[in-house]
């Protein structure tokens, strides 16, 4: 059984004619890295956000450890998959940075030392720890998306989804998130990421999906995929 | 129907000005129908208003409520005891706020019907200064951007497992309360960035600017907005005489 699964899902945005994805049929187990790729318009950030939930297909079905993804909330979605967005200013609404890695935590009830301590892991691996009290949004385009990054990942969920990752870090940087992407998946939880970033997917992923015009056009690695 | 952005302008002055003056439920009801009629004759999707006016119904519950239990006058309907709770004045009232609040918004719809840039080109043409007419236009365009942010913010926080429909009403509060800050935050950086982008495209260079395109008022758009206009006046006089 997989733990998120994509069944003929199309989706159309209302305000554009054809479809940005169409008839994916997609199977994700928890471990491993896949990289999703494909040139702009492709899809790719559609099927992320239909994989989490922000987006509802309009035919197919998306199942979440075996039940219909519909069926949960999108917190129930969240505590299992974190989601990265592309664009890290949609997700920083806290007003330090440390209150932003300790946000999820704090509203999930967690005992306050357990988030203290967290909260100072996360801000020092990826190197925030001077930023800790600084306004996010004050924070460069690379320091940002780090801590995108270290908040969703500080909830450690089950699976993980994320929309360019890479985007504004630098090699250094880009190589701490791959080692820290290897020890997620090998306690045992998966990741899916898009990227632009061919270096970057060569040395991660240990499957690639490639996305054109909405379809799939290869899919290695994967137990399923259609090519257009 | 093809019309001026200008003839829209007037329109949408001229219905938020009667409602404004317009107090009873009655006639407000009747100007939301033919603000809706209108919005028809544009070819305006019905879901598209429903979907700028659904967003606005917990403040619509919550101004009718705070009318309607706090304004006084005509018939009591409802009283625990001596003190009467509800009355007719005051469901009036409630009901009148919701139906202006829902005619203006409706009417503002119109404005999405044309480009932003059209509006701009209408008011310089006007003689509006161009800084005063881009910040109108960046004003119109920057609000669906803002609502779409918030709706990001609001995915953010529930996709970090925090279900809001079952956090209670204090603690919600308490989130929003704390979003408020880094989204109005961010919104006036965007602003400054949007400012300084502008400014180094050489906005503001010179006193005078030249545009490629030239709006041209058609017999209809004089027809319509005189008819508007004409029609506001009398209906404001209407009212307001002794």
């Amino acid at each position: 059984m997989a733990f998120l699964e994509l069944n003929q899902v199309t989706y159309t945005y209302r305000q554009c004619g054809r479809p940005a994805v169409a008839g994916i049929d997609l199977a994700f187990d928890r471990g491993g890295i896949t990289a999703v790729i494909g040139p702009n318009g492709s899809g790719k950030t559609t099927l992320t956000k239909l994989m989490v939930g922000i987006l509802r297909p309009d035919a197919g079905e998306i199942r979440l450890e075996n039940r219909p993804l519909r069926s949960y909330s999108l917190a129930g979605i969240g505590r299992r998959i974190g989601y990265v967005f592309q664009n890290p200013n949609q997700q920083l609404f806290c007003n330090t940075a440390a209150e932003e890695i300790g946000f999820g935590l704090q509203c999930l009830g967690w005992e306050q030392e357990v988030i203290g301590e967290r909260v100072a892991f996360y801000l020092d691996y990826f190197q925030l720890a001077s930023y800790r009290d600084v306004f996010p949004l004050h924070l460069s385009r690379g320091e940002r998306q780090r801590l995108a990054i270290a908040a969703v990942l500080a909830n450690e969920p089950s699976f993980l989804v994320m929309d360019e990752p890479t985007a504004g870090l630098d090699a250094y940087r880009k190589r701490l998130l791959s080692d820290y992407l290897q020890k997620v998946v090998s306690l045992g939880r998966g990741v899916v990421f898009v990227s632009h970033d061919a270096d970057f997917v060569r040395r991660v992923a240990t499957r690639v999906i490639g996305l054109e015009s909405g379809r799939i056009r290869e899919d290695s690695g994967g137990d399923r995929g259609h090519a257009a | 129907m093809q019309l001026d952005p200008r003839t829209k302008l007037v329109m949408i002055v001229c219905i938020t000005t009667l409602a404004v003056i317009y107090s009873t439920p009655g006639r407000l009801l009747l100007l939301l129908a033919c603000t809706l009629l209108l919005l028809m004759m544009f070819r305006v999707d019905a879901g598209a208003v429903w979907g700028y006016l659904r967003p606005c119904m917990p403040l619509f519950l919550v101004l009718f409520l705070v009318q309607a239990f706090f304004v006084r006058g005509g018939a009591v309907l409802l009283a625990v005891g001596r003190v009467p709770l509800i009355t007719g004045g005051g469901l009036a009232a409630g009901a009148g706020v919701v139906l202006r609040l829902g005619v203006v918004i409706a009417a503002a719809v119109l404005l999405t019907t044309a480009s932003s840039r059209d509006f701009v080109l209408g008011l310089v043409q006007w003689k509006v200064p161009y800084e005063i007419a881009f910040m109108v236009s960046i004003a119109i365009r920057f609000l669906p951007v803002f609502r779409e942010e918030l709706i990001n913010v609001v995915n953010a926080i529930q996709l970090r497992g925090v279900d809001l429909k079952q956090v209670p009403w204090g603690r919600k509060i308490g989130i929003y309360r704390r979003l408020f800050f880094p989204v109005v935050y961010g919104a006036l950086i965007k602003a400054q960035q949007l400012s300084e982008a502008m400014e180094a495209r050489g906005f503001r260079a010179y006193p005078q600017r030249t545009y490629l395109r030239r709006l041209k008022l058609n017999p209809a758009d004089y027809v319509l907005m005189l008819s508007f206009v004409a029609a506001t006046l009398v209906l404001v006089w209407v009212q307001i005489r002794p």
